[in-house]
């Protein structure tokens, strides 16, 4: 079988005659086409981007191609697999530009804003699985980009990010226009690679090992630039296809390790599952969930970008609240944790598995194991294979007495379950429910009831709790959530995400902080007929840091005179509505539950026509020194004057 | 479920002093010479809030907070949705509590700050 699948991934068999093989050797069509499935996530950006392409031999991969640097790069991407190159207007690009002319399927976006149009590519990158590349002028619009850089880095997405040097190769140190220097080390730290191409025909290489770079797994950003001089040189290189310069980098895990895990998990009295975002990328979610109920394992999750297991499933015990183990209500008593491609952000003193408790790591993320945790037994791989090879090595083991142990075990974690979730839909007993302007809980709510059963929820609603929507990955809700934190990046990944995903429902919840960091691209989705519907929990405040700069500060002077100079957004309120409408995307603003779930009706009929929505919903604040006129710092341009002008 | 000492580390303001009491209290019998302090009297109520709020984050994030009852319950409820696992009847007994020492017309915790 690993011989059916090698031969696949290095393309000598085709689907057709790896699902033939695979039933050859006695595999059933659907766990063939299961197996399939996962291969193909696991070989994204590495299909060739033309059918030409598929069966190339050596020389039909690598091509001898003549032009200007600009075509050269536009070439490059276009065997990288680039359908989408988003940009920002670049004067020095303008061989770049030509060369798009008379290459149509390479499609340019323009963004307003290098961050949004940087939130946008890298939004329409995590849901297709595919590459692109966004591109700034110079220095300049590279520094707009860095926040979202910094965001893919945080979540390890593989972001290529291009900017040009401004100024010519033969004049550069003259301190010249827009000109800093080492720019492409600025990112350094950010990237996995950042390069500089030292001549025109070096940039098609230069193209190519960004990409190998930043779609290696562990995923991360990757920078490329040069002179833009070399952008008008005419100059000869090859242009080579991606699945002849990528490293199919597969991972299996230690076969000793494995048995050690296998036999840990066995004896273990209460293991727990911990998942992570590895299990979306590999799209192992299934995988994940075989492995819990073969041992009856409870399965819960820190904090990531997407949910990586059904929430309805009864071995889901919820998110760890405060992002360590100790945080869940149940079961108290583990005493083995597998952690499955999660990135364990440590975020406090303590280990988010306690010392003394045997651990279990399995991801490609490395270099992030074994930084904080004590782990016990390391399990390096795509975790898609890691599963395989756990499956394979658990249940030639679980025999009639793990299998009644399993049960008895599931059927104690469905106790729990069943009464949590009782528990928690109590979440609309809340007094205020009812209350105008609303709570956010209710917003939330009345969205899940509202949104289709696959839709996609993007979030950059602050500290707004993602509660009712039972998210699933395989086929139903799915959530896109904020994990690097740099803000203004809600609207553009939404935008991004519907690109990719034109025939599911795609709804950005936003706070009306964050919104404001990054509201450019509501224009992309308005011209580019991308009907997202966009909601604003509109509090008038940075709420979140509001509620923390007071933990940070307690009974400080600040709670004494309620003067919070960081928090108060009102006075005059904003209108979030009316901004849209300028981008062009009809727009409201709601007071309360009967006008929001109207609103959203007509936000559903707007969106079939193809046009995107905004609703501003009137969000009340809560939490310590709010009250009905927040101070604001005493400074008025008008009294300062002398003169009436 | 959290230690007393972790709690003691976090608490401030009525509810620092009642657990400080309890603390001092078991010093009485290793000390003849110290100081009586009445042990207070057993507050199944606070003991909740100690137990289920701690579990996540210390008071620090709402010890200046001054509200009453149903407030307060709009707060506790507010959990819920954050993977709180309270029944109605356990929300209904920490709101009161805290609506006795945290309510409207109770003492603000002093500056700390200056």
């Amino acid at each position: 079988m690993r011989e059916i699948v090698q031969k696949y991934l290095s393309k000598d068999i085709s689907r057709r005659g790896f699902l033939n093989n695979m039933t050859s050797v006695g595999v059933t069509a659907s766990a063939a086409e299961l197996v399939l499935s996962s291969l193909n996530n696991a070989a994204y950006a590495q299909t060739p981007p033309s059918a030409g392409a598929s069966t190339a031999s050596s020389t039909g991969a690598v091509k001898q191609f003549t032009g200007t640097g600009g075509a050269c790069f536009a070439e490059q991407l276009m065997a990288c697999g680039v359908k989408y190159v988003f940009g920002n207007s670049a004067s020095e690009d303008a061989q770049f530009y030509e060369a798009l002319v008379d290459r149509p399927q390479l499609k340019y976006i323009l963004t307003t804003h290098e961050g949004p149009g940087a939130a946008m590519a890298s939004g329409y990158i995590k849901a297709s699985q595919e590459p692109a590349i966004v591109m700034q002028a110079g220095s300049v619009g590279l520094m707009n980009a860095m926040g979202q850089i910094y965001n893919a880095f945080k979540e390890q997405t593989p972001l290529v990010v291009y900017s040009y040097r401004t100024e010519k190769s033969r004049m550069s140190g003259r301190d010249n226009f827009e000109e800093i220097p080492n720019q492409d080390q600025v990112v350094q730290p950010l990237t996995k690679y950042s390069w500089m191409a030292r001549g025109a025909s070096m940039i098609p290489e230069t193209v190519r090992h960004a990409f190998k770079t930043a779609w290696t797994p562990p995923h991360g950003p990757a920078y490329l630039n040069w002179n833009s001089d070399y952008t008008d040189e005419r100059t000869r290189t090859e242009i080579i296809q991606q699945s002849h310069f990528d490293t199919r980098m597969r991972v299996r895990p230690n076969p000793t390790e494995v048995e050690r895990a296998a036999k840990m998990l066995l004896d273990a009295k209460m293991p727990i599952l911990i998942v992570g975002d590895e299990i979306y990328k590999a799209k192992a979610v299934a995988k994940a969930v075989r492995l819990a109920e073969l041992l009856g394992m409870p399965v819960t999750q820190m904090r990531q970008m997407w949910v990586n297991f059904p929430e309805a499933h009864p071995l889901w015990v919820g998110n760890a609240p405060s992002g360590t183990l100790a945080s869940i209500t149940w079961p108290k008593n583990y005493d083995v944790v597998i952690n499955i491609g999660n990135k364990m952000q440590h975020n406090g003193v303590n280990p988010i598995v306690a010392r003394g408790v045997k651990f279990i790591d399995m991801r490609i993320d490395y270099n992030n194991m074994g930084k904080v945790m004590s782990t016990d037994v390391p399990l390096v791989a795509d975790v898609g294979l890691g599963l395989d090879d756990l499956l394979a090595a658990l249940e030639p083991l679980v025999n009639e007495r793990i299998k009644l142990i399993a049960a008895e075990r599931a059927a104690e974690v469905r106790k729990y379950t069943e009464r949590s979730r009782a528990i928690r839909a109590g979440v609309i007993n809340n007094p205020e429910w009812n209350n105008s302007p609303m709570i956010a809980d209710r917003v939330t709510w009345e969205v899940a009831q509202f949104a289709d059963p696959d839709a996609i929820i993007v979030h950059e609603a602050g500290s707004v709790a993602m509660h009712s929507f039972g998210f699933n990955p395989v086929g139903g809700r799915e959530l896109f959530f904020y994990y690097g934190g740099h803000l203004g990046s809600g609207v553009g990944t939404a935008a991004g995400v519907k690109l990719a995903r034109p025939n599911q429902q795609v709804i950005c919840l936003v706070g009306d902080g964050s919104f404001l960091f990054g509201p450019h691209a509501l224009w992309n989705m308005a011209r580019l007929e991308l009907p997202v519907i966009t909601i604003v929990y509109n509090n008038h405040a940075y709420g979140g840091p509001h509620s923390r700069t007071i933990a940070n500060a307690p009974s400080g002077r600040m709670v004494e005179t309620g003067q919070y100079v960081g928090s108060y957004l009102g006075n005059p309120d904003m209108n979030m509505a009316s901004i849209a409408t300028g981008f062009g995307v009809r727009a409201e603003v709601v007071q309360n539950p009967m006008q929001f779930k109207a609103a959203l009706a007509r936000a559903k009929a707007s969106s079939v026509e193809g046009r995107p929505y905004l609703i501003d919903v009137q969000v009340a604040r809560r939490g310590i020194g709010w009250n009905d006129t927040p101070w604001i710092p005493p400074i008025k341009g008008s009294a300062m004057r002398t003169k009436k002008v | 479920m959290t230690s007393f000492s972790t709690c003691l580390s976090g608490f401030s303001g009525k509810l620092l002093l009642t657990l400080a009491c309890l603390a001092a209290s078991s010093l009485v019998c290793a000390q003849d010479t110290a100081p009586k302090v009445a042990t207070p009297p057993a507050n199944p109520a606070r003991d909740l809030v100690v137990g289920k709020c701690l579990q996540c984050h210390s008071d620090n994030i709402w010890r200046d907070q001054r509200q009453d009852a149903r407030a307060w319950e709009a707060t506790l409820y507010r959990m819920l949705g954050r993977g709180a696992v309270w029944t109605g009847e356990e929300i209904k007994t920490m709101a009161n509590y805290l609506a006795t020492d945290f309510g409207p017309n109770s003492p603000k915790v002093a500056s700390a700050i200056r």
